[in-house]
């Protein structure tokens, strides 16, 4: 757990962040959403001390960051940056093992944790491990970056703007690469971006920041639902947050499940219980169907979805 | 990011080498090859290609080059390997044409006369030198295959000069009369320029080091050292003179250490204030310019500032570094000779004794070991900051 | 016009010690007690500063015209296949040391100015030839194809675009040229050439203190009224072509 009470931070005369307060739950993944320069990478790197605040008190698991010492105190925190910060001269697997070599791991221990990290984050040991940062594409990179971040198995993991500099594509494989490995890890994440798209997507909760304070700290569908200002409701589109809402849900919530599941086939494009109902009714607009069936991971038929059910309920 | 090469590359013909040759053809026919001087003194008679080596030799010569010149310009695949024997084979064989000339024209009753090298040979070793360097190139070789050219030319020129039919060049002769000479000029230089850039290096690690923890330091360091970059080589040794001078007839122990208004010391302590502003500006440089980014990460994991020195910072900046130890030692390698106008001995006694006396191939037994020094220096630190640079090259 | 002031009070200095050396008899009879002239008089050294500069100026002048005539060649679509030995000859001749550059060019071609001024012709054009190709080499590509797509052609791409973008490291490695040449002609008083090293070698030669220390504070200054002076051109240069980094 990550508590920050009344904390400050002045740079001169300019206030960054200013006086915030936030706890993040043990497991939970901590969203910070703004624009740039509202003191959200500031607040972010005030947790593992990169950055000292003004004012105020930041506890880790109960602890005063202040206390500790720093290097100690980083070495429990993964922490990933925009651009990766690979270090050129080192290959991906000793790029990974980084922190267990600080932490002075037995070889053979930081051999096996560097292959099952690769496994993890799908990089083929074999082919990449051997290779260096500049031979890599920027999605790969930035995968070893995260696999970095979690070779200590640290408890917290610290994420700054992530995938910014990644191609559409790209940062959407790997947003859904980090939600499966959040439900394999449960790490406690803070996750700095300026795309609230992106926010939605992977928070459990999100603190919207403008100015150097938190506007609203919520789930995020209480924030599409309450915006707390004009400002927030800005942020997250007024118009189109219907279908915001939409993307958040499951089409599980809203199937009519068959009492027992239909071996039929999943063809490619099939709906699946994890989808969202977003891509549930874009399917059946673009079909122009009235219903779809929807399949579970095995390729079972588990039940089908109605395009009213969706208009009645859907946001 | 992969660039991929212009299929074409291999197939287009080369209009370098063609240039080159036909340079070549035109001056090594116009200048004189060499000349028979009959004492050390006295100017020779100057022989051209023909009249030096007689038709075979100018024959062999002008296929050559005729040779090298049609190969560039065939769309064959093999051309530039073949091109590479060619004129590999020709700069090691170059000595060979002194060979001949001296053996056609050396008279055989007057023990003192001597042949010179010319002209004509000075631009055919010049233009084959360019066209190996355009072929190496081409071909894209590695480090290897240049270190096996080298080897093989430079030994091949080593054997011959040491042969009978090269004892009367002039250049050798010079060489001859004074190996020991020679030899100590050669300790007297290395010493000096390594003893300079050693010291030097030491001296620009702490200064740079000092500018990156308080860098009101960076303005008034990079300021000092490049003033003394500034001043000619000459003034410095000049105005050294005077003090040094003083400060040895004040302590007569400084004296008896060979410390003196002239010498090794005044020498040395010049050469060191010249390598400062490479070596300090490379080293400060190197360090600073690792990206920020880098270091916030490795912060970020928990690295401390001395592991982020030593894992981080100095490996990117090695190369860098060793970049500034290249220009530094190939400077040196230069002044020192320079400083043998204030007697620091070394090559450059023999450059000034013998433009004081007018024997120019006393001036080369001089010149050519300064250069080959500098070059050996320039291929010796390149080849180590390249196996120092961290990362694959990515082509 | 604050710039314009170390050079011109460095100008004045050196004008002033030239013609005025002998006023300072005294000091250098009093650091050279046991020589008879203690003020170097084979030549004025107005007359020397006059030879040296004239040497340098006319080197640097022809090189620069060599090295950028060349450079331009080497970056054109009919000269490109020349640039990689291009560029590798500029990069391996500075490994040449200048007095040996300077030794060689005796050889063949005798004592004098002459040999000089080639020698100092030959070296000095290799630091600009080198920063006139990193230069163009470094113009930014999409700036030659914005030219190319507003219908410049190619000679004005060059003059309007690519020069002025390059020129400021082309006047970083003209001030490099010169910085050398200036050493290397005092060296060149060995063999023969008037200028300000005469006196530093006539000193060493005869064991006479006092000339070698008015040759060196002359050719110092020289360097440093030249250095200033590029420092200036520059700064003005930085003022007129990239006013945000001119601070």
């Amino acid at each position: 757990m990550i508590e920050l009470k009344n904390v400050t931070r002045r740079f001169g005369n300019t206030v960054a962040v200013d006086n915030i307060n936030l706890t993040i739950e043990t497991g939970e993944v901590c969203v910070l959403v703004g624009s740039s320069g509202c003191g959200k990478s500031t607040t972010l790197r005030m947790i593992n001390r990169l950055l000292p605040h003004s004012a105020g008190e930041i506890l880790v698991d109960g602890e005063d960051v202040n206390a500790m010492n720093p290097e100690q105190l980083r070495l429990n925190m993964g922490y990933v940056i925009q651009g990766t910060g690979l270090f050129p001269h080192w290959t991906v697997a000793r790029n990974i093992a980084m922190v267990p070599h600080l932490l002075k791991w037995p070889k053979e221990r930081i051999d096996a944790r560097v292959e099952e990290l690769m496994t993890l984050l799908d990089l083929d040991p074999a082919t990449h491990a051997s290779k260096y940062p500049q031979q890599l594409s920027g999605g790969q990179a930035q995968r070893v970056g995260v696999a970095r971040a979690l070779a200590a198995d640290p408890n917290i993991l610290l994420m700054d703007e992530p995938f910014g500099a990644l191609d559409a594509i790209t940062r959407e494989n790997l947003q859904m690469e980090m939600l499966r490995i959040q439900r394999q890890v449960r790490k406690t994440t803070v996750f700095v971006t300026h795309d609230i798209d992106e926010a939605l997507k992977l928070a459990t909760r999100i603190a919207v920041m403008d100015q150097g304070r938190i506007i609203q700290h919520d789930t995020p569908e209480n924030i599409l639902r309450h915006p707390a200002s004009d400002f927030v409701e800005n942020l997250v589109g007024k118009q189109d947050r219907g279908l915001k809402l939409m993307s958040l849900r499951p089409v599980r919530d809203l199937m009519s499940p068959h009492a027992e599941p239909r071996q039929s086939v999943a063809g490619e494009g099939a709906i699946r219980e994890e989808d969202s109902v977003r891509l549930a009714l874009s399917v059946m607009l673009w079909k122009d169907l009235g219903e779809v069936a929807v399949f579970n991971a095995r390729g079972q038929e588990t039940g089908v979805i109605t395009r009213e059910r969706i208009i009645q309920e859907g946001a | 990011m992969l660039v991929t090469k212009p299929a074409s590359n291999v197939m287009v013909p080369n209009r370098v080498i063609p240039a080159l040759g036909v340079l070549a053809l035109v001056l090594v026919w116009l200048l004189d090859l060499g000349a028979i001087q009959p004492n050390r003194i006295v100017p020779g008679t100057g022989h051209g290609l023909l009249s030096a080596v007689g038709w075979l030799g100018a024959g062999m010569v002008t296929l050559t080059l005729a040779a090298s010149i049609l190969l560039s310009l065939f769309p064959l695949r093999l051309r530039y390997p073949l091109l590479l024997g060619l004129v590999g084979f020709s700069l090691a064989a170059l000595p060979l044409l002194l060979d001949v000339f001296a053996g056609r024209h050396l008279p055989e009753a007057s023990p003192y006369a001597r042949s010179t090298i010319g002209a004509g040979f000075w631009s055919l070793l010049f233009l084959l030198s360019l066209m190996l360097i355009e072929i190496v190139g081409r071909l894209r070789a590695g480090r290897g295959l240049q270190l096996v050219l080298l080897v093989v030319i430079v030994g091949s020129w080593l054997m011959l000069l040491r042969g009978e039919g090269l004892a009367s060049l002039s250049l050798v002769r010079e060489f001859n009369a004074r190996p020991d000479e020679f030899e100590q000029a050669l300790w007297t230089h290395l010493a000096l320029a390594f003893g300079a850039v050693t010291f030097s290096a030491g001296l620009a690690f702490v200064l740079a080091l000092k500018m990156i923890r308080s860098p009101a330091w960076q303005r008034p360091v990079l300021g000092a050292v490049s003033f003394l970059q500034t001043i000619p080589s000459l003034a410095v040794f000049g105005l050294l003179i005077a003090p040094l001078g003083a400060l040895s007839s004040a302590f007569p122990a400084l004296q008896s250490l060979g410390i003196r208004g002239i010498g090794w010391a005044p020498a040395l302590l010049a050469l060191i204030a010249y390598s400062l502003l490479p070596m300090v500006r490379n080293t400060f440089v190197a360090i600073t310019e690792v990206p920020e980014n880098l270091a916030d990460a490795g912060r970020g994991m928990g690295m401390t500032e001395r592991q982020l020195f030593f894992k981080l910072k100095l490996p990117l900046a090695l190369p860098v570094i060793i970049e500034g130890v290249r220009i530094t030692t190939i400077q040196a390698i230069g002044l020192t000779a320079v400083a043998a106008l204030i007697g620091a001995g070394g090559f450059g006694a023999f450059i000034f004794q013998g433009l004081g006396q007018a024997a120019m191939d006393l001036v080369l037994l001089g010149a050519l070991p300064t250069i080959a020094l500098a070059l050996l220096a320039d291929a010796l630190f390149t080849m180590v900051g390249d196996s120092l640079k961290p990362t694959p090259a990515t082509t | 016009m604050r710039i314009w002031l170390p050079p011109v009070l460095l100008a004045a200095l050196l004008y002033g010690l030239s013609v005025g050396m002998p006023v300072l008899e005294p000091l250098f009879q009093w650091l050279q007690p046991d020589k008879q002239t203690v003020i170097y008089d084979r030549e004025s050294f107005l007359f020397l500063l006059q030879n040296h500069l004239l040497l340098v100026v006319v080197s640097a002048a022809v090189g620069t015209f060599m090295a950028v005539t060349g450079g331009i060649f080497a970056t054109r679509p009919s000269g490109r296949d020349f640039l990689p030995l291009v560029s590798q000859v500029a990069s391996i001749g500075q490994t040449f040391p200048p007095v040996a550059v300077l030794a060689l060019a005796v050889p063949v071609l005798g004592f004098g100015e002459a040999p000089i001024l080639i020698a100092l012709i030959l070296y000095g054009l290799l630091p600009i030839l080198r920063n006139t190709l990193a230069g163009l080499e470094g113009v930014d590509p999409t700036v030659r194809e914005a030219a190319r797509g507003m219908g410049m052609s190619p000679g004005q791409i060059l003059f309007r675009a690519e020069l002025p973008l390059a020129g400021r490291v082309i006047l970083a490695g003209i001030r490099t040229s010169v910085t050398i040449n200036i050493a290397t002609a005092a060296i060149g008083s060995t063999i023969g050439a008037r200028n300000l090293g005469d006196p530093v070698i006539a000193g060493l030669v005869n064991g006479n203190t006092a000339y070698v220390l008015q040759g060196a504070i002359l050719i110092g200054l020289l360097a440093l009224t030249t250095d200033s002076l590029f420092e200036a051109l520059e700064r003005i240069w930085d003022r007129r072509f990239s006013p945000q980094a001119a601070v």
